[in-house]
């Protein structure tokens, strides 16, 4: 009993909007990370599910560099956020304006 | 000297300073020995010496600061003046011209701490200036035409006169720029003649020359009287044979010298100052050298600069005689019997009077005769235009004989009108030595060109007139008469026959000069002399004014140029400035409005990402039709 394509991408769709809902939303730079990482694994699942549907394990290879690339954009998002900590005492995102005109 | 002396000329390059393959004409520096310019260095050499001996005794005895600036100074006119003379060029001569005007700047402005010399100085130089702008022109204009500023000489073997005249005659051609080549050699000669009127302080450009009055009497004597201003006739009379082929040229340079001769002598006639009196004279009579060089009379134009700087240099070391018996008093209404008291600078001022009333025997009228006589017989034949320039300088006669003398009554004559006239200051041989040389020429140097007296004794010999007469081919008088001729059209006319019409001529101003110093004597005479001038109502204002001629130029600089400018100015800082500042403010205003878009905020920036997204993706659909 196969799940049909359609599914995995209403399931793709709904965590891409968890997520942009939460970059539009939050303030917290942490949580606006999680939010990013929901986004990119809402695409992951697109990948998974065409490369299931197409038989071509292209796309699954292709989510495995798409989470390595993750792993190492959160560790680059952490060091940022630790420096907003240490500049701004604190990790709200719309506190650190200081870098534009 | 022997070979001018022999009726030869010298003539040779000195330095090619642009020159070679590549460029179509040369510059150089030559010297040029002739007939003429010999003539003049004997002037400039004679006045130069005897009024730098003069200055001991004006500037050293009476204990002058800044002496090393003064002597620099002239010696630095002379030999710009000397070179102007030597010059064999049209280009070389400007060059020296400009020198000359230089050193007229630097020592009218001699005592600059003053409030009057540095602005009469300034005035002097910007004045001249002004017409030395077109004489620039004039010689960018000829060496565009001719190719050749060469007045000529027997070392040349194009001259432009010559070349001008080939042209005429259809035997060469030159680039005349699209003009008739004589309408063409008209404008040329025109140009030039500026730098002319500015030098010579003919009419409109004569106002600076009063004013240079503020500087020492030596220089006054020696530039504005009897050497620079004579640059510009000098020039007139250098390249004549190029004047002499334009009527239209000719007729302009006899009109502003006789207007020049009468305007200025009816404003010497008013004057307290005895230099001023002076500097109205020397305008006057440069007015008859242009009078005389316009009206075809090229030995009488030069006849008369000689005699002019003789008596007119002898005139104003006088004036500076007295000036420095009356402890620099120069208001003649504070003189009076000085003749007593220095007769050796009486009798040499007398002399000069004489001389500059033109009265018989002295050198002036000999001189003053030719010009008017040469005028009116070229008037009388197929010129009558110039009838108008004779009147004008005959009627200054009568003028030029009442201020000489009315000038001469006051500062001599009468009883001494002030404690310093009563006790003046002694001078020494070195006023007196300068003063009893040029007195004595003054009465005699008119015997190098007796022309009537040869008229009417062929046995008396006219020097001046062989002497010029027999210079080398193209530069000498007899060919300037051919040109006349041919070119201009001048002929003789002798309504009495030739005897009789040159008697007739001389008499006639004799008679006014005559009329004007009695008019003079009759009014000033006596031990206590009293101001006539009163008797002239209005018109003695506009005179003292100088026909308000400054007031004119003042109005014509500040009211006119300066509107103009000002309206020029301000089409520039609103019209074009305005365009400019514009478009900059403008890209300034929408950056300043268009930079708030960057908040700074994350999140904005997220929102605007997706906005923009979804926009896109609705435009696609839209343009895909994915929605019907």
């Amino acid at each position: 009993m196969a799940v049909p394509v359609q599914y995995y991408l209403v399931l793709s769709a709904f965590v891409f909007c968890v997520g942009l809902f939460g970059v539009l939303t939050r303030r917290n730079a942490l949580l606006f990370l999680m939010s990013v990482e929901l986004m990119l694994n809402a695409a992951n699942i697109n990948f998974v599910a065409f490369s299931y549907y197409h038989g071509n394990l292209t796309g699954q290879v292709f989510s495995l560099f798409t989470m390595a690339l993750a792993a190492a954009e959160v560790a680059v998002g952490i060091g940022i956020i630790l420096v907003l900590y240490r500049n701004f005492a604190d990790v709200d995102v719309t506190t650190a304006t200081t870098l534009r005109w | 000297m022997y070979t001018v002396a022999t009726g030869h000329a010298y003539q040779s390059t000195l330095y090619t300073w642009v020159g070679g393959e590549a460029v179509p004409y040369e510059l150089t520096f030559g010297i040029l020995l002739d007939q003429l310019s010999t003539l003049m260095l004997v002037i400039v050499s004679l006045i130069s010496f005897l009024v730098h001996v003069f200055s001991l005794g004006y500037m050293n005895d009476e204990d002058e600061g800044g002496l090393a600036r003064y002597y620099a100074e002239l010696g630095l006119f002379s030999a710009s003046m000397l070179g102007f003379v030597f010059a064999d060029n049209l280009l070389m001569a400007f060059m020296f011209f400009e020198l000359v005007g230089l050193c007229s700047y630097l020592l009218i402005g001699f005592w600059f701490r003053e409030a009057g010399p540095p602005s009469a100085a300034k005035k002097a130089f910007l004045v001249t200036r002004f017409g030395d702008y077109f004489f620039l022109i004039g010689v960018v204009a000829v060496f565009a035409t001719f190719g050749t500023a060469a007045f000529g000489g027997p070392g040349v073997e194009e001259s432009f006169p010559h070349l001008a005249e080939l042209a005429l005659d259809g035997e060469a051609s030159v680039n005349t720029f699209g003009f008739a080549p004589s309408t063409w050699f008209t404008i040329v000669g025109l140009l030039v003649l500026g730098g002319v009127m500015g030098k010579s302080a003919q009419f409109p450009f004569h106002t600076w020359l009063p004013d240079a009055m503020e500087g020492p009497t030596p220089v006054s004597a020696l530039i504005h009287a009897a050497t620079m201003v004579a640059a510009g006739v000098y020039l007139v009379a250098r390249m004549y044979g190029f004047y002499a082929l334009s009527p239209t040229a000719l007729g302009v340079i006899a009109f502003v010298g006789g207007f020049t001769a009468l305007f200025a002598a009816t404003m010497g006639v008013v004057k307290r100052e005895i230099k001023q009196v002076l500097a109205y004279s020397t305008i006057s009579q440069y007015g008859y050298i242009m009078l005389a060089l316009g009206g075809g009379g090229y030995v009488a134009g030069v006849f008369h600069l000689t005699t002019h700087a003789v008596f007119k240099a002898l005139l104003f070391l006088g004036a500076g005689s007295v000036i420095i018996a009356m402890h620099h008093n120069e208001n003649m209404w504070d003189m009076g019997g000085l003749k007593d008291e220095m007769p050796v600078t009486y009798y040499a001022f007398l002399s000069g009077s004489l001389a500059l009333a033109g009265i018989v025997p002295f050198s002036g009228f000999w001189s003053k005769d030719e010009v008017l006589f040469e005028t009116l017989i070229h008037g009388l034949g197929d010129s009558p235009l110039l009838l108008g320039a004779y009147a004008m300088g005959l009627l200054a006669v009568f003028f030029t004989g009442f201020y000489t003398f009315r000038m001469v009554l006051l500062t001599f004559h009468g009883e001494p009108r002030s404690d310093t006239a009563r006790d003046p200051h002694g001078v020494r041989w070195n006023v007196k030595v300068p003063l009893v040389v040029l007195g004595t020429l003054a009465a005699v140097v008119g015997v190098i060109n007796l022309t009537p007296v040869h008229t009417l004794v062929p046995a008396v010999p006219e020097f001046l007139h062989d002497w010029l007469f027999h210079g080398p081919e193209g530069l000498n008088g007899e060919h300037y008469e051919e040109l006349l001729h041919d070119f201009a059209g001048y002929t003789k006319g002798y309504p009495l026959g030739e005897t009789l019409t040159m008697l007739a001529s001389a008499a006639v101003s004799l008679g006014l000069a005559l009329a004007g110093a009695g008019l003079a004597v009759a009014l000033y005479r006596g031990p206590e002399p009293v101001e006539h001038t009163d008797k002239l109502g209005a018109l003695k204002t506009v005179l003292f004014n100088n026909y308000y001629q400054d007031e004119f130029q003042v109005w014509l600089a500040e009211g006119l140029t300066a509107r103009v400018a000002g309206a020029a100015d301000t089409v520039d800082v609103s019209g074009i400035d305005g365009v400019v500042n514009f478009v900059s403010s403008l890209s300034l205003f929408t950056g300043d409005r268009l930079r708030r878009v960057q908040t700074g905020i994350v999140s904005n920036y997220a929102a605007l990402l997706t906005l923009g997204l979804t926009i896109l993706l609705v435009a696609f659909g839209v343009m895909q039709g994915w929605f019907l």
